[in-house]
């Protein structure tokens, strides 16, 4: 599974958008968990402007290789820089939040 | 596709086996948050470094397992085999329903295309369709088959595929599903002819309605709902939901018979006095008059239902009828006329009251004028009329001139919509009713036009092709009428004058049969009428034949003609009567003597005059010699 959110898809992702990435396991317990708690916060606290592409190793296993995943699920916040990457199933909201940049 | 996952069989007692695999699972991570993570049970999976593969830790592979059993579970809902190609299209894989009658046997499928399976519902072209599909690699649904199953039933299948490629997208075959819709198409077959019947009842030519017990219509087809648009008459005009009874009944004018008649008839019918109501009447519609045929017959089983009503245009049929009728009243007008003005007028009637004319008249030809008179007419009984035909009385046509002239000289019948509009010489009716049709057609016999037939009517009348037909057999059959009543007219002329000459030379005519024996005396017989018949001539009471009958009789067996043979009767008073009778022989057709006739005159006053004369010479002889 090769999903990609694009909130802002008709316009070029502006400097500001958050570029994610999340790598689970199909339908794996914490896999969907992780989809879940990431949805809520993209909407809490993104609004529109993000664009999160996920990816199911199961599917695309030399995906998750290259990219130096090792867990699923992992979310790894590739823009704007500092990257960061969260293993888990997203569920410790603060720890997200300051992986993304995102101040409460 | 299948995931390339490694999958270890977890069970729920396996908890020291899970802390073990756990153990050897966190040696594979290093980072000290994946460790942690790990530990707190939110991983699902952990990447091989050394190829990229998934190692699911054992609540995700429960959860995965559960699903994938889950899914199957609804995919054998779906479908009831499963089925797998090769890249020659042979049956690889068939798996279904252990047990299942319904499928084909794998062990009969396993090698063999679908078209070499007994399917009857393919045609060459519906496998050459879909040998084509497979060849384009495309999916194809719900292909249904048809065949006998292993019990000998006929089973129904849709069978669905798609088409199978390698890692290197290399063609593999083709996999897929079927499923039993036999019981789906049983029932649809089932309803096959409920669908049917509305499509088969709207195709049918004649209007059809169904009534139900109080006549109100259930339903109609489509002849039913052009009838009732377009025609009136009895009962028409009548549309699903209306009361047909209702409108019978309150039929009024000159549909109010027909109406009562079929309401009448339809109650007899739903009532179950009766399976079948027949009944013919006529309606104007807008083409002109229309006859129709209705019948009602009962029906049971279907509902409401009770009785169903077609009605059949017999315009055709009944026109042909009334023309043939027409004919045969002409033939029997013809055959019962004394004179040809009784079959003329006879005639005229007849087809003015079945064909609907105000009058028709009769034209001769007078061949030494060369032109056409006025014979004979009759009319309907209207003010209208009779002045037209007494206009008509002393009329004259030249051959061209008006349309009894034209065709008098074309020989041709001649139809006219409208005399003031028509073919251009107006129809004498016309100034009297405003507008007129008539019909003009020649009278002939032998190959020659002796006289015109003109009907008219103060409606306009449109052409009639079967009446134009049937006017030659009447023209011809009135024309030979009237040649014979020509011929007739000539020979009783002829025989009245025969009769006066004879008259005048005899007294009494006589005819005897083959024993000289009288069966006929006109006139003043000897022995009066009555008194003779069935006697011979010298059987007649107080004959006197002086010098006997010997020579008279070597005569008549000689069949021989004779003349003014004489014979004397005494009367009662003693004076005797004299009478000279001729007579010939008469013959059959066949030439055998069947008697013979002749005449008779009474000479009693010659004859005495003759006898006088006789004594008076003798008595002068006798007194000459006595003076000598």
């Amino acid at each position: 599974m090769a999903r990609k959110k694009d909130r802002r898809a008709s316009d070029p992702v502006s400097a500001t958008a958050v570029v994610m990435v999340l790598y689970i396991t199909d339908s794996g317990p914490n896999s969907l968990r992780a989809v879940a708690n990431l949805e809520a916060i993209c909407k809490e606290h993104l609004q529109d402007n993000f664009r999160l592409e996920i990816i199911d190793v199961l599917e695309y296993p030399l995906r998750a290789l290259a990219d130096g995943i090792v867990v699923t699920p992992s979310l790894a916040k590739l823009s704007p820089l500092p990257t960061a990457t969260v293993v888990g199933n997203l569920s410790d909201r603060s720890g997200v939040l300051r992986a993304l940049g995102i101040v409460e | 596709m299948e995931p390339a996952v490694s999958l270890p069989n977890p069970t729920p007692s396996s908890t020291d086996a899970e802390r073990s695999f756990q153990k050897a699972i966190l040696r594979l991570v290093k980072g000290g948050a994946e460790r942690l993570a790990i530990e707190a049970g939110q991983i699902d999976a952990i990447i091989d470094p050394g190829n990229g593969n998934a190692i699911l830790l054992p609540a995700a592979q429960r959860a995965l397992i559960e699903r994938k059993t889950g899914f199957r579970s609804l995919i054998g809902l779906a479908f009831d085999w499963y089925w797998e190609l090769d890249d020659r299209y042979r049956f690889v894989s068939y798996r279904g329903a252990a047990g299942d009658a319904g499928g084909p046997a794998e062990e009969g499928i396993i090698g063999k295309t679908l078209w070499e399976l007994p399917i009857d519902n393919m045609s060459e072209s519906d496998w050459r369709t879909h040998r084509q599909q497979l060849e384009w690699r495309v999916i194809f649904r719900d292909l249904e088959i048809r065949y006998l199953d292993r019990a000998g039933r006929v089973r129904y299948l849709s069978i669905t595929g798609e088409p199978i490629f390698d890692d290197r997208n290399q063609f593999k075959g083709y996999r897929g599903i079927t499923r039993d819709i036999t019981e789906r198409r049983q029932v649809a077959l089932a309803q096959e002819p409920h669908r049917f019947q509305p499509a088969v009842i709207d195709a049918l030519v004649a209007p059809i309605a169904v009534l139900d017990q109080a006549g109100v219509v259930l339903s109609s087809n489509q002849a039913w709902r052009a009838f009732a648009a377009t025609h009136c008459g009895a009962g028409a005009g009548v549309a699903v939901s209306s009361n047909y009874l209702a409108v019978c009944d309150d039929a009024c004018g000159t549909e109010q018979v027909d109406g009562r008649a079929i309401a009448a008839g339809i109650r007899q019918v739903i009532a179950g006095e009766r399976a079948l109501f027949r009944y013919d009447y006529a309606c104007d519609s807008p083409a002109g008059d229309s006859w129709f045929a209705l019948s009602v017959t009962a029906t049971t089983g279907n509902g409401n239902a009770c009785a169903v009503v077609s009605c059949e245009d017999i315009t055709e049929r009944k026109f042909g009828e009334l023309l043939l009728e027409l004919e045969l009243t002409v033939a029997r007008c013809l055959a019962d006329a004394g004179t040809a003005t009784a079959g003329l007028q006879a005639v005229i009637r007849s087809i003015c009251e079945t064909q609907g004319w105000d009058c028709g008249r009769y034209f001769c030809a007078d061949q030494a004028a060369g032109v056409l008179c006025f014979i004979e007419s009759w009319g309907v009984r209207s003010a209208v009329i009779e002045r037209f035909l007494e206009k008509s009385r002393g009329m004259v046509f030249r051959p061209g001139a008006g349309l009894a002239g034209r065709v008098y000289q074309s020989g041709q019948p001649l139809w006219i919509l409208d005399g003031r509009r028509g073919a251009g010489s107006p129809t004498a009716l016309a100034p009297e009713t405003g507008e007129n049709g008539a019909f003009v057609f020649p009278v002939e016999a032998d190959d020659k036009v002796i006289g015109v037939l003109a009907f008219s009517s103060s409606k306009i009348r449109e052409p009639d092709d079967r009446m134009l037909e049937a006017v030659h057999s009447i023209g011809s059959q009135l024309g030979r009428f009237l040649r014979r009543q020509q011929v007739v007219d000539a020979l009783r002329r002829s025989e009245m004058r025969y009769r006066t000459l004879n008259d005048l030379t005899s007294d009494w005519y006589w005819e005897q049969d083959s024993h000289f024996r009288f069966t006929q005396v006109v006139g003043c017989s000897p022995a009066g009428t009555g008194d003779i018949l069935g006697l011979t001539h010298w059987d007649l009471p107080n004959v006197v034949l002086p010098g006997g009958w010997g020579e008279h009789l070597s005569h008549l067996a000689a069949r021989w003609s004779f003349c003014d043979f004489e014979f004397a009767i005494v009367h009662p008073d003693g004076k005797h009567a004299y009478y000279s009778i001729c007579g010939e022989p008469v013959y059959d057709e066949a030439h055998a003597f069947i008697g013979y006739c002749g005449t008779g005159v009474d000479i009693t006053t010659r004859k005495r005059a003759e006898l006088a004369l006789r004594e008076s010479e003798s008595r002068w002889r006798s007194l000459a010699e006595l003076q000598d």
